[in-house]
């Protein structure tokens, strides 16, 4: 019955009141004729009742002598009325399309995550392929924009197109540029990465300027780039290389508790549910940290059809309980566990060809923690390459000026 | 009941079709005490605040009650709505 009350809603219905003892009658004639009567009611000494728009108009001649129309309701005869309001129609009308003109059209282009140089060749760009503002946004293919903009320039690594209401924007990562490589050619000396005691020094070029068991610093040269020639007494610039073996020492100190505090799960849990909208949480059932110690997970329940459309979807939240308990630790796991971490953290210093040669490790114990204090002796390539430069001589030019 | 349509009420029966495809007796539902479809009428013959008669081959079908309304009616069914508090059924020898 909705959907028919709906339906004579939008086509039209006129509502008729009869003012007629007999109304049976006038029931039965309007049966007879094919005509769909609905919501008939007593009222005064009549009847209300009303029928369709289109049945009105076929059998005006009888209805108009027999009753009278009260009122005419619908959607169709309120557009039929436009007819006669030219002005507001047309007025209407233009509004809805430059309303439907104004938001099926980029009028701004913006480029984010580069400079104002970079930002005008990609509009430059964008001009050249027939992309001028203002342009529909039906003729925007973000895919292929994308591509011809990631192909046409070198430095990004990153493109990515779309529109945002009547804007187009395009979001661009820059590659950042990779630290140059020493050439083999180019010249260069050795240095030290680390402190530590020369125990070999394996120079393939350039001169060596430490014996074995020097004492180095961090940053020390090992192997110059720089060497004299043999037979005009110059000096020139090589390209070095070698390797230089050296002892380092690694200090540790560790700690471990005793007794450690552990939260164990019961078998408890409470849930709270909250309703998201636009990236806010309202909630709607349980309540907020419900228990003392507690380990919180939360998951998202998307409404079909409801999440898809809009931005409003349910978050579960559960709490489950969890009890501090205290544990004991015996003294060889608490060794064992510094022990790992303390070998972890060595190979995080060192490098890979790394080979212990002597390791100190001493443990102690006092009420609440136990210690590890180590010195491990490694024996490691402690060379880095680094570039070096000649200096122009401008001594000379001056004195003769 | 004429007998050619007792005839036709019959033979539906026997097919197992619907009553109403082959005979002219008329269909009455109700839901609950609230509503009353009678479909296969011949009119109104009575439409009071209290009372609505209708009129089908097989005789009279009054119902009394209160605040009654109908809610649609067309060439075949009708459908009246308020408190019934009884059907009365007049039928034809």
């Amino acid at each position: 019955m909705l959907i028919f009350k709906l339906m004579y809603l939008i086509r039209g219905y006129v509502v008729i009141h009869l003012d007629d003892i007999n109304s049976e009658k006038t029931l039965n004639i309007l049966r007879r004729r094919n005509i769909t009567v609905w919501d008939v009611e007593n009222k005064n000494k009549g009847i209300k009742f009303k029928i369709s728009y289109d049945d009105y108009i076929r059998h005006s001649e009888l209805i108009n002598e027999i009753m009278k129309p009260v009122r005419k309701k619908g959607f169709m005869l309120k557009l039929n009325k436009l007819k006669f309001r030219k002005g507001f129609s047309i007025g209407l009308f233009i509004l809805i399309v430059s309303l439907y003109l104004l938001t099926s059209m980029i009028w701004e282009v913006e480029v984010v995550g580069t400079n104002q140089i970079n930002t005008k060749k990609i509009i430059e760009l964008l001009q050249e392929n027939q992309i001028k503002t203002p342009v529909s946004i039906s003729q925007i293919e973000e895919k292929k924009l994308e591509t011809l903009i990631y192909n046409s320039f070198e430095n990004y690594k990153f493109v990515e197109v779309f529109v945002e209401g009547s804007k187009l924007i395009i979001f661009v990562k820059e590659k950042i540029p990779e630290p140059s490589k020493i050439k083999s050619n180019e010249p260069s000396s050795i240095i030290s990465s680390k402190n530590a005691i020369i125990s070999k020094v394996i120079a393939k070029s350039g001169q060596p300027v430490v014996k074995e068991g020097s004492v180095v610093y961090e940053g020390q040269t090992l192997i110059m780039g720089i060497v004299k020639n043999k037979n005009s007494e110059e000096f020139v610039m090589v390209p070095s290389d070698g390797i230089v073996y050296g002892k380092t020492y690694y200090n540790f100190e560790m700690k471990e508790e005793k007794i450690r505090n552990i939260n164990v799960a019961t078998n408890k849990s409470k849930t709270v549910y909250y309703l998201k909208i636009n990236g806010n949480s309202i909630k709607i059932i349980g309540d907020k940290e419900p228990y003392e110690n507690y380990n919180y997970r939360e998951s998202n329940i998307y409404v079909p059809i409801v999440s898809k459309l809009t931005d409003i979807s349910i978050l579960k939240g559960v709490y489950y309980e969890e009890a501090a308990t205290e544990v004991q630790i015996d003294e060889k796991t608490a060794q064992n566990k510094m022990k790992v971490s303390m070998y972890d953290e060595l190979l995080k210093r060192c490098n890979e060809d790394s080979r212990i040669i002597k390791s100190t490790i001493n443990f102690s114990e006092d009420e609440d923690f136990y210690y590890l204090i180590a010195q491990i002796e490694v024996i490691e390539d402690i060379g880095e390459k680094v570039r070096i430069y000649p200096i122009e001589d401008t001594t000379e030019e001056t004195k003769e000026d | 009941m004429s007998k050619f349509n007792n005839f036709r009420s019959k033979l539906a029966d026997e097919l197992e079709i619907p009553n109403d495809a082959l005979s002219d007796n008329f269909d009455l539902r109700m839901h609950g005490n609230k509503k009353v479809i009678i479909e296969n009428h011949l009119g109104i013959k009575i439409y009071e605040d209290n009372m609505v008669s209708v009129k089908t081959n097989d005789g009279d079908i009054t119902i009394k009650g209160s605040k009654f309304k109908i809610e649609e009616i067309n060439n075949y069914k009708v459908i009246v709505k308020g408190n019934i508090k009884e059907i009365i059924f007049s039928m034809k020898e």
